[in-house]
């Protein structure tokens, strides 16, 4: 292994779509590690789902090798997930770099993760390289693009590398660039071990592979490991490195080295980004700063529809955490729903990855409430002491004659707008009680604003909002910042006279009883006449702020049934009662799925 | 011709048979084929006769247009053969293959009824039908036959035609009026005129007939409850000895039901809907016709039992046997229909090609026999029902329910619709399967 002197670690950031991707398989195909044939996909993101979605799940890292100036060089390369949900393992991927290549599309210039992932790098103490990409365009702008870098991200124009991903210009330069700005790792390689956990994956063959980065002290095959955090010890079954397919590697891993480590991990759920790797015989003082357990901020139930049942989804839930450790899941039980799991996500993309993939690979059906984000209450517990509990239910609330207040989450959201839009952008925040930060210029035409918002504000329709008001143009991210008190009030909604928990909500005192009137008229429209007319009422603490009523089926006959018509008949009525099997019964009314989002819909 | 209902119609049983099998009642051994006594015997005989002279809009019965032949008009045009004589030939074929392989098999074909539905029986040529009722008698098929239905158009019926049918044994017909509204029938694009109903119906008369059947939609795009209640009285005034009376359904691929989609028609909204039922319920009854079905009505003859029984053994789940294009047959939970292709079906390699072949597990057997069972009026016998479903069947509970709804009742042996039942009938139905 080359002296860590001529290591460098590095990541790419970017906002989706401006090339992320595709320059690091053009770095991979320049320094040998791949060449056109042999790419049928692009390596570093290896999961269907995130190829379809365009995003990237889960992180991965690439050892390769480049001359320059005579000597040689390992260039690691870091992939970070891209999508607003992952902050967190965004932040541990960059924590294990020195350096980031910062991709700007020279038709697009700055986006809102343009923004953020600058900030989190500088945040990481991260030396940059900025790119413009996609020179090749007809449209590209790179001197116009380096200038907006400059103003408004406060690089170096003239630092600015232009390469075409598509056609490969520039990327040798490119890779020279990294050789020579990006600074080698430092560290003590004599010192007790510390090695970063900045991704792991799930193998079915191996379990789990863990990866790390060396930042103090060495390791080899063999060793006996502790995970601080996990607070367990593992043998290790092998070292190595991606290049991109995994390559065992002999000798020590030494401060400043990143690779994989297999050790007969069973479960990814054993294993938690952040947390720091050290020798179980000779342990270090202190882990790694910056580890946080993961926290999720969304969430909802599922529970089994249709065929599935409960034993299935347990399995399938079970099976997927045992690869995919990103969300949480305990088993809740609904008086109209059944038993089922509350599961907790990092935000609500990731809820619909996850939800796809068990449907998908598990092969179950499922019915999902309505997201809820977590709250913190503030109770007079046990002789009027005060207490703050956390829930993730509205139906966990206590009584109201215990809460003192109510707290919510609470996002910095960095939004990029046409400066024509801004005016309806600031209508859309203000409506979703946000508050306004601040205002800049990013070029003649489109503007950064910063608001805090109520991240239960933002999570089902805003982004669609955002997107449309500004014509697609609009761009957003954004993280939580901590929980604020507001005037807050959780809001029943009874069907046919007894109330569905999976429907309640916590709403603002001041939107609860528009919000109510919404609902049952989304409601109405979802829920299929029935045999009997179903009330449908919204109460606050048993006060009812909004009612509707479903009518009864008035005529459903098929007038002619005769011999030639047997089976068709039969057939028809057959969809008709799938279709009923796929929603869930509560009493005797059944409430098809899309029902139990229209709590979300806010109607504005 | 027939209707959208097509294989529609009538009547009765004949008095030497009173009650049994027709019964308001059907006994549990009409429920259950697998416990008759003669597995394989089929009761029913229906002959699909594909031709129509224009295709009604709401239509999904598989008929065709012949190509209009000169020949036709003029004198000989009779004798020159034409696809209608290619059709008899291979309806004949068919008709001659069952009855030769069923006499092998010890069940010689011997129905009680036969029905003759289309397409537009009465569009078929006269010679075709001297061929096929010569063959029918000829293979003695008619023997046992108390009840010969044969569906037909107000506008094909000739007083030549009808005297042929009746010798040849025909003892019914179903004519289709459907409206006796222009605006209606335009609706529909049923290209007859109304005023030849009544005609049509005194044809019959002529001929000898005693059982006359009348088919009417109502939810007639443009209709009102009005305009629905004219037809009605119109209809009553005939006289029918019985009537099968619809709410219009929309099916698949129709031309009415593209014109539906794309905003051409618009349908008549649910209440409406279910206040016409109500009306057609509450009028028949009074006008002395008692509802033996969802949509047929029979009228109360103290001599004579005026109900289709040809159709009550589609719902009581006799075996019977159809021959022609797109027939459907059912022998013991067996089912399978002949391929809907005219062509093919003349050029007849032996036998026409099946589609929709399938026999039904028990639990599907089971939910399709209280599907039709429950049309009727009689319901379905209880102790049929609790020897079928097994405690554990979440049917049991549902039963239950819809009871307490008032929609569904116990008599002392059945179980049956009530009136109220009778307007959501498919919503109950789809979950018993
Ligand atoms: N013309 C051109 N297209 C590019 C270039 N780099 C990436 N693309 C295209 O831009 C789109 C997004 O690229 P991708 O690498 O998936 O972006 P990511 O979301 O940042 O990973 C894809 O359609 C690429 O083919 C480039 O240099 N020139
Ligand atoms: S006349 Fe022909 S087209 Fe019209 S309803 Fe009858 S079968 Fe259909």
């Amino acid at each position: 292994m080359p002296a860590a002197d001529n290591i460098r670690n590095f990541c790419i950031i970017a906002h989706i779509d401006h090339g992320k991707s595709t320059l690091a398989d053009r770095m991979l195909m320049g320094t040998g590690a791949m060449d056109e044939r042999t790419k049928k996909e692009q390596k570093l993101d290896s999961m269907d789902l995130e190829r379809e979605r365009g995003i990237t799940i889960k992180a991965a890292a690439v050892s390769v090798e480049h001359t320059y100036n005579g000597k040689l060089y390992e260039l690691n390369f870091i992939d970070t997930p891209g999508h607003v949900d992952f902050h967190y393992e965004v932040s541990r991927a960059l924590a294990a770099c020195e350096g980031a290549i910062l991709v700007v599309d020279a038709t697009q210039g700055v986006e809102a993760q343009t923004v953020a992932n600058l900030y989190k790098a500088v945040d990481a103490d991260l030396e940059l390289i900025p790119v413009i990409n996609k020179i090749d365009l007809p449209s590209a702008e790179p001197d116009k693009r380096a200038m907006q870098v400059e103003e408004v991200l406060g690089l170096d124009a003239a630092d600015c590398v232009m390469t075409s991903a598509k056609t490969g210009v520039g990327v040798p330069e490119l890779l020279d660039a990294i050789c020579e700005r990006f600074p080698p790792p430092k560290g003590e390689p004599d010192a007790p071990l510390q090695a970063l956990i900045f991704d792991a994956k799930y193998d079915d063959y191996r379990g789990v592979i863990v990866y790390f980065r060396v930042v103090n002290g060495h390791f080899k095959k063999g060793d006996r490991i502790l995970m601080m955090g996990a607070k367990r010890t593992y043998q290790v079954t092998e070292l190595g490195k991606f290049k991109p397919d995994m390559h065992p590697t002999p000798e020590p891993f030494e401060a400043g080295d990143v690779g994989y480590m297999v050790a007969a991990i069973k479960s990814l759920e054993d294993v938690n980004v952040g947390d720091t790797i050290t020798l179980d015989t000779a342990r270090c003082d202190k882990p790694l700063p910056g580890y946080q357990e993961p926290q999720p901020m969304v969430y909802c139930d599922f529970y089994p529809s249709g065929d599935t049942q409960f034993d299935e989804l347990r399995d399938a839930i079970a099976r997927l955490h045992v690869n995919d450790a990103s969300f949480t899941y305990e088993p809740s039980n609904s008086e109209a729903l059944g038993s089922g799991f509350r599961c907790g996500f990092l935000g609500m993309l990731h809820m619909d990855i996850i939800q796809e993939r068990l449907e998908r690979e598990g092969d179950v059906s499922i019915v999902q409430t309505a997201p809820t984000v977590t709250y913190e209450v503030v109770i007079t517990g046990k002789g009027g002491v005060k207490q703050t509990i956390q829930i993730t239910n509205p139906s966990e609330l206590p009584d109201m004659g215990q809460v003192r207040e109510i707290r919510e989450p609470i996002v910095a959201a960095e939004i990029i707008t046409p400066t024509t839009s801004i005016g309806d952008i600031m209508k859309l925040c203000e409506n979703r009680r946000g508050i306004y930060k601040s205002q800049k210029f990013l070029a003649d035409d489109r503007q950064i604003l910063e608001y805090d918002l109520p991240l239960a504000e933002i999570i089902y329709d805003f982004f669609d909002k955002l997107k449309s008001i500004t014509s697609g143009y609009g761009t957003m991210d954004y993280h939580v910042t901590g929980f604020k008190a507001d005037n807050l009030v959780k809001m029943d909604v009874l069907v046919n006279g007894s109330p569905v928990e999976a429907l309640s909500l916590i709403v603002h005192r001041t939107k609860a009883e528009f919000r109510g009137r919404h609902l049952l008229k989304r409601l109405k429209e979802q829920i299929d006449r029935h045999l009997f007319e179903i009330p449908l009422q919204a109460a606050i603490g048993g006060k009812i702020i909004a009612r509707e009523t479903i009518k009864s089926v008035g005529k459903n006959v098929t007038a002619k049934c005769y011999g030639g018509d047997v089976t068709r008949k039969r057939k028809l009525l057959e969809k008709q009662k799938k279709g009923k099997e796929r929603m869930k019964r509560v009493g005797t009314v059944d409430i098809p799925q899309e029902a139990f989002m229209s709590v979300l819909d806010t109607g504005e | 011709m027939n209707l959208p209902i097509n294989r529609t119609t009538p009547e009765h049983i004949g008095p030497t048979d009173p009650k049994q099998d027709t019964g308001n009642a059907p006994n549990p051994e009409a429920q259950n084929p697998q416990a008759r006594s003669a597995p394989g015997g089929f009761q029913g005989l229906y002959l699909h006769l594909p031709f129509c002279f224009h295709k009604c809009h709401y239509c999904d019965f598989y008929s065709v247009v012949p190509a209009k032949e000169p020949a036709r008009t003029n004198g000989n045009a009779e004798n020159a053969p034409d696809i209608q004589d290619a059709f008899t030939a291979a309806l004949c074929a068919e008709l001659r293959r069952w009855v030769v392989s069923l006499q092998d098999q010890g069940e010689p074909l011997a129905p009680a009824t036969v029905f003759a539905g289309g397409g537009t029986p009465t569009f078929l040529k006269p010679s075709c039908w001297k061929t096929l009722l010569h063959d029918l008698h000829g293979h003695r098929v008619l023997q046992h036959v108390d009840e010969f239905t044969v569906e037909a158009n107000p506008e094909t019926v000739t007083p030549a035609l009808m005297d042929m049918l009746v010798d040849g044994g025909v003892n019914r017909v179903s004519i289709g009026a459907q409206s006796f509204d222009r605006g209606s029938l335009k609706a529909l694009e049923r290209w007859h005129d109304p005023d030849n109903v009544p005609r049509a119906v005194e044809l019959c008369r002529n001929a000898g007939l005693d059982n006359v059947s009348l088919d009417l939609i109502f939810a007639i795009p443009g209709q009102t409850l009005d305009m629905l209640n004219r037809d009605l009285e119109r209809l009553l005034e005939l006289q029918p000895e019985h009537l099968s009376i619809y709410g219009l359904t929309y099916e698949p691929q129709t031309a009415l039901t593209a014109r539906l989609r794309v905003g051409q028609v618009q349908r008549v909204d649910e209440d409406t809907e279910r206040a016409m039922y109500d009306h057609v319920m509450t009028r028949l009854d009074a006008a002395g016709y008692e509802q033996y079905e969802l949509s047929n009505w029979a009228r109360r003859d103290p001599t004579r039992d005026l109900r289709c029984r040809h159709n009550l053994g589609y719902w009581q789940n006799h075996n019977w046997l159809g021959l022609g294009p797109a027939a459907a047959s059912h022998r013991d939970g067996q089912r399978w229909r002949n391929a809907p292709n005219l062509p093919r079906y003349v050029s007849g390699s032996p036998n026409p090609p099946r589609v929709d072949e399938e026999t039904l597990p028990p639990p599907l057997r089971f939910g399709e026999q209280l599907m039709l069972g429950l049309r009727t009026s009689a319901g379905v016998e209880r102790a049929w029902i609790d020897a079928a479903l097994e405690p554990g069947d979440a049917r049991n509970a549902y039963l239950e329910e819809v009871i307490a709804l008032g929609l569904l009742e116990k008599t002392e042996s059945h179980l049956r619709l009530t009136r109220q039942g009778r307007f959501v009938a498919d919503t109950i139905l789809a979950r018993l399967l």
